[in-house]
């Protein structure tokens, strides 16, 4: 019997039969009841707290749902990321920023819901600093999307911007010196991408989530 | 909730113990939840560990010795060909017993890697070692496992 087969033989012995304590239920009532609440919640009629608590176990529920999910596909935001990023660099690599050069959101989102299936949010923010540049047409995720093109200072900023579909929680990544944030607003997902500093790349996350919200 | 529960019982070797460890975890958990980057699983459990050797410091620190990360992994012990495990024969209770016996350091990536099925990255992330030590411990920990069972299995033929 080889060292391997021994290892093996030991994995598997305790894989099979050593005991496995699950958490008892009691347990679950416990961290309930130790979790901070205050003076109001506890005065509330039983039936309220029963309905706290069911919300409590939905959400731990979410949590080691979303887990778990995550651990089974770790790669999908990671190619999006990158699909994202590749666009965003060829786009500046090249000449070809934008497919429509406008400022103006009324001339943009025409063009993209003409050749799309989707109409996406179009703000121009040049008033909060961020000037609309135009738009282009990418493909992403075997899809093609829009991208709203922005500039801040010397700093192009690319919004992707398709309908929300899988996670949508937000994200941000820095990958090769670029910055890059996730997040969804309106039944859209949203990623921005750019050389831009992540407090002024968040600022613009905030902005056009507000804008979208608000049509 | 049963993976930190688990790893909590097998390294207090004590029920309420492990109940209040969760709960310590848990409460600092609800605390920095903001801190929450990526998988939530790791790093909960990372929590949980941290709780459980606060304990054992506070509780057990004669099991602690040894724990140093500086100091030396346990001397290497003579290769030999290990002869078969009778597991047939083994039954359930030496297994847990010898599995407890286990210093600290072996039990715990024992119990995460072959009951919670982690990744090495995760197990090293959570025991706050190298990589190259997590694996170097398991290996070492299945064998010093498999050592007392043989010695268990040994005594409990000459009882009988």
């Amino acid at each position: 019997m080889t060292r391997d087969e021994a290892d093996k033989e030991i994995s598997a012995a305790i894989r099979e039969h050593a005991d496995y304590h699950s958490a008892p239920a009691s347990l679950a009532d416990d961290l309930m009841a130790a979790l901070p609440v205050d003076e109001e919640t506890t005065q509330r009629p039983r039936w309220q707290r029963w309905l706290a608590q069911g919300a409590v176990m939905a959400g731990v529920a979410l949590v080691t749902w979303a887990a778990t999910m995550g651990y089974l596909r770790p790669g999908e935001d990671e190619r999006r990321a990158d699909e994202v990023l590749a666009g965003h660099v060829r786009a500046t690599l090249g000449k070809r920023l934008y497919d429509v050069a406008s400022s103006d959101q009324h001339a943009v989102k025409p063009w993209l819901s003409a050749r799309l299936p989707y109409s996406p949010p179009v703000a121009d923010l040049s008033a909060q600093g961020f000037e609309l540049l135009g738009a282009r047409l990418d493909h992403v995720g075997g899809q093609a999307v829009a991208v709203l093109v922005y500039k801040r200072r010397q700093h192009v900023i690319d919004a992707y911007v398709w309908p929300a579909r899988g996670s949508t929680a937000e994200l941000a990544l820095k990958r090769d010196g670029f910055n890059l944030a996730r997040f969804a607003a309106s039944d859209m997902a949203f990623w921005l991408v750019s050389d831009l500093n992540r407090n002024e790349l968040d600022d613009l996350a905030r902005l056009l989530a507000r804008q979208a919200d608000a049509l | 909730m049963d993976a930190a529960y688990n790893l909590a019982r097998w390294l207090t070797r004590n029920d309420q113990d492990a109940r209040d460890v969760v709960q310590e975890a848990s409460l600092r958990a609800y605390r920095f939840l903001d801190g929450l980057r990526g998988d939530a699983k790791p790093w909960f459990l990372t929590l949980v560990r941290n709780a459980c050797m606060t304990w054992l410091k506070a509780n057990r620190p004669a099991e602690l010795s040894g724990m140093d990360p500086a100091a030396p992994e346990l001397q290497q012990v003579e290769e030999e060909t290990p002869e078969t495990l009778a597991l047939r024969a083994l039954d359930r209770r030496m297994l847990n017993e010898a599995l407890a016996a286990l210093p600290a350091q072996f039990r715990e990536v024992l119990i995460l890697r072959e009951m919670e099925d982690l990744p090495y990255q995760d197990i090293a992330r959570i025991t706050a070692v190298p990589i190259g030590t997590v694996m170097s411990r398991l290996s070492r920990s299945r064998r010093l496992l498999a050592d007392s069972l043989r010695a268990i299995t040994r005594a409990s033929e000459v009882r009988q």
